[in-house]
């Protein structure tokens, strides 16, 4: 490979990353807090495309979406939270078979909704073309995502650890029970958790939606990659599902490059290398074992 | 209103036939347990007069045509199954909701792409429950070898209206994963017939140089194959290639790579999903002004893929063996008839379809809805030659593959509509059957 083609490979996984970091901040705060691993977050990336889908549809816009997908995304996690999970808190096990459940049936009701066909959506405006990168030209919305990612991470460790919301999550994440003993509502700390846990899968199907498509079956493979990226980067954390994202990403492009053969296991061996060498992932805070 | 409506009423109309057959419909009833005693058992009630005389039943309807349809109505392929249902209906409807005198009754079960276990339990579920007569449908060619056996040994009539594995029609000596059997016959393409053709064409017309890049499935690798082998015999070779995963999630590394290589011709085998980020990789890469050209299969840029892509798909050069633009009686009236129905194009997958009931129509016809002799109805199946919106429609007697013409297309711009223009054609294409 010629040094551009090295460093045009390297934006695009960058920006595959990128995505995949607003994919994984979900899923992980959801799993940090509530000990909950939502296997219906990628039927919650799936809705926020296909809303985003809809309103392009309607109003010819796309920047609309990405307000209203997030807001709906959470509006049904903080509905969903309260009326089936909550109902089986502590019993892990039934919890997932509770969300793959929720899974199939979103998948299915989208596929009644919008129907089963195969959709694209149209760049937005003024993302749409490309630049030229040392002599070669590069999609603007790839850096787009770039930018916007490495945005919505600083927004949110501010808001993580600066503000008191960010220090009940904290506080949440490493011990709930003494949160709530303490006298906090762990209730409604948990129902907003998994509204914002939403909103972000949400967020990451506006992202996703112009550059990757919108189509049945996209669920899975977003679930699949995030629970990859949040078991690499480790559970729980923001750092964790940025460096997890930051490595699963270009490793995934550069093995689909270099080693075609093996690029679909090449994720899997990186998994399976951090867990063996630290079981809690790249910057997890809490055991496995838990 | 009420009055013209009144004397249509159904349920008072069977109910009445449903008498007058009564004990028949009892014996009926005692040796297919599963039928349902709706309609098609009033239908059945005339099976007794039908099996004493098969051949002078012509006259009165003979017993319900049961038609297994093994077709995807989940996950990737639902769209697929979809549209050969709309098919498979929409014949049915404008032959009058009968074949060969016999009224029709379609089976569905869920092909479930992924898992081969489950189309076999449902192929031994239309022979044993459902007492079929036939089945038809299946997408993915996995699924299509997996049931290979099961229909041989049964002895049990399977029309294939997609899956395109080249050898589910072919001897193949150790019989893995498929073999030719008499029982199988396909209305569909072989992945060599499609593929082939374009080969042949682009190296006659001087261009002999290559880069692959297609799905790293037994279908993309099959077909490409086939494209070298037409390339080949005039003098043309490939010079390398990038196989991504079927159903990638991201395009940009691929087409990056592929604008990495010299070789401006890219032999590209996609579909589907995959079709519509492989284009639009390559217009955000600006493949077209860097002097890329894009060949494929006609997959690439049929409807489903087209009306997403619509211009960036423009220059793409594919061959296939129909195009909605064809030029001929049949699918004039075929496309106006299906658009008129579900206001909607067809796409290629329902002219399969389309193209199975109508042979299954004509070899019924022949054998006066007689499905029994099984013998004879492989004979009046391979004789079945008629105009299909494709063209000339026939099967080859030595691998039951259909015999098609091919036809190489261009996308292009149309007013405001992007369409597979054809440019040129291969008459009566055979799959060579080794």
């Amino acid at each position: 490979m010629s040094p551009d083609l090295v460093l045009q490979q390297a934006l695009n996984g960058i920006s595959f990353g990128a995505l995949l970091f607003i994919l994984a901040a979900g899923l992980s705060l959801i799993f940090g807090m509530m000990d909950v691993v939502n296997l219906a977050h990628g039927a919650f990336y799936m809705l926020g495309a296909y809303i985003t889908l809809k309103i392009v549809d309607v109003t010819q816009q796309f920047w609309p979406a990405i307000v209203v997908a997030p807001l709906a995304l959470a509006l049904l996690g903080l509905v969903l939270e309260p009326t089936l999970l909550r109902r089986l808190r502590g019993r892990h096990l039934d919890q997932v078979l509770l969300t793959i459940g929720v899974a199939l049936v979103m998948a299915d009701l989208i596929g009644l909704f919008w129907g089963r066909e195969i959709r694209a959506l149209p760049f937005p405006p003024g993302l749409d073309g490309s630049v030229v990168i040392a002599g070669n030209v590069y999609p603007i919305y790839r850096l787009f995502v770039i930018a916007f990612a490495i945005g919505l991470a600083l927004l949110l460790a501010y808001l993580h650890r600066r503000t008191a919301v960010g220090a009940l999550i904290r506080a949440g994440v490493d011990d709930a029970e003494m949160l709530s003993a303490l006298g906090v509502d762990t209730d409604r700390l948990f129902a907003f958790t998994f509204a914002v846990g939403a909103g972000l899968a949400g967020l990451a199907g506006v992202i996703a939606a112009p550059a990757f498509g919108v189509h049945p079956g996209m669920d899975v493979e977003a679930l699949i990659y995030s629970l990859i990226v949040v078991v690499v980067g480790g559970l729980g954390t923001l750092t964790g599902a940025a460096a997890g994202a930051g490595l699963v990403g270009p490793a995934d492009t550069f093995g689909k490059t270099l080693f075609q053969e093996f690029a679909l296991a090449l994720i899997f061996a990186i998994m399976a290398v951090v867990l063996l060498a630290r079981p809690s992932g790249l910057f997890g805070r809490i055991r496995i074992s838990r | 209103m009420e009055l013209s409506d009144r004397p249509e009423r159904r349920p008072k109309l069977t109910r009445r036939e449903f008498i007058v057959a009564g004990s028949a419909v009892a014996l009926a009833a005692a040796c297919a347990p599963a039928a349902a005693p709706s309609p098609s058992a009033t239908a059945a009630g005339a099976t007794t007069a039908a099996t004493t005389a098969p051949t002078t039943a012509v006259s009165s309807p003979g017993p319900t045509l049961k038609i297994g349809m093994l077709l995807p109505s989940t996950q990737v392929y639902a769209e697929l199954g979809a549209s050969q249902k709309r098919a498979a209906e929409l014949y049915l409807k404008q032959a009058g909701n009968k074949i060969a005198n016999r009224s029709v009754q379609f089976i569905y079960e869920d092909e479930a792409s992924g898992d081969t276990k489950i189309a076999v339990t449902k192929t031994q579920k239309f022979i044993d429950q459902d007492q079929a007569d036939l089945m038809m449908g299946i997408i993915a060619t996995p699924n299509a070898y997996a049931i290979r056996n099961t229909v041989d040994a049964a002895k049990f009539i399977y029309l294939g209206t997609n899956a395109g594995g080249n050898a589910m029609t072919r001897p193949i000596a150790n019989c893995t994963p498929s073999c030719f059997s008499k029982y199988v016959f396909r209305t569909s393409f072989s992945a060599w017939q499609v593929s082939e053709p374009l080969g042949e064409w682009v190296s006659k017309k001087g261009e002999k140089e290559f880069f692959l890049c297609y799905s790293n499935y037994a279908f993309g690798t099959e077909s490409a194959a086939a494209f070298i082998e037409g390339l080949g015999k005039n003098g043309g070779k490939d010079t390398g290639k990038n196989t991504p995963p079927l159903g990638n999630t991201d395009w940009l590394p691929v087409l990056t790579a592929v604008k990495g290589q010299p070789t401006k011709n890219v032999f590209s085998f996609f579909s589907g999903t995959d079709a519509i980020g492989y284009i639009r990789a390559w217009d955000q890469l600006k493949m077209k002004d860097s002097g890329y050209k894009m060949y494929g299969a006609g997959f690439l840029t049929e409807q489903d893929v087209l009306k997403e892509v619509k211009t960036q798909a423009v220059g793409a050069i594919t061959s296939l063996f129909w195009s909605v633009e064809l030029d001929n009686a049949e699918n004039k009236a075929f496309v106006d008839l299906y658009k008129k129905e579900y206001n909607l194009l067809p796409d290629v997958f329902a002219v399969q379809m389309w193209d199975g009931m109508k042979a299954l129509d004509e070899a019924l016809k022949k054998t006066s809805g007689n499905t029994k002799d099984k013998d004879a109805f492989i004979a009046a199946l391979e004789g079945v030659s008629f105009k299909s919106p494709r063209g000339d429609f026939s099967f080859d007697k030595a691998t039951h593959n259909v015999v098609h013409d091919i036809y190489i297309r261009e996308v292009k711009t149309s007013g405001s509509d992007v369409v597979n223009s054809i440019v040129d054609k291969f008459g009566k294409v055979t799959d060579p059957g080794k």
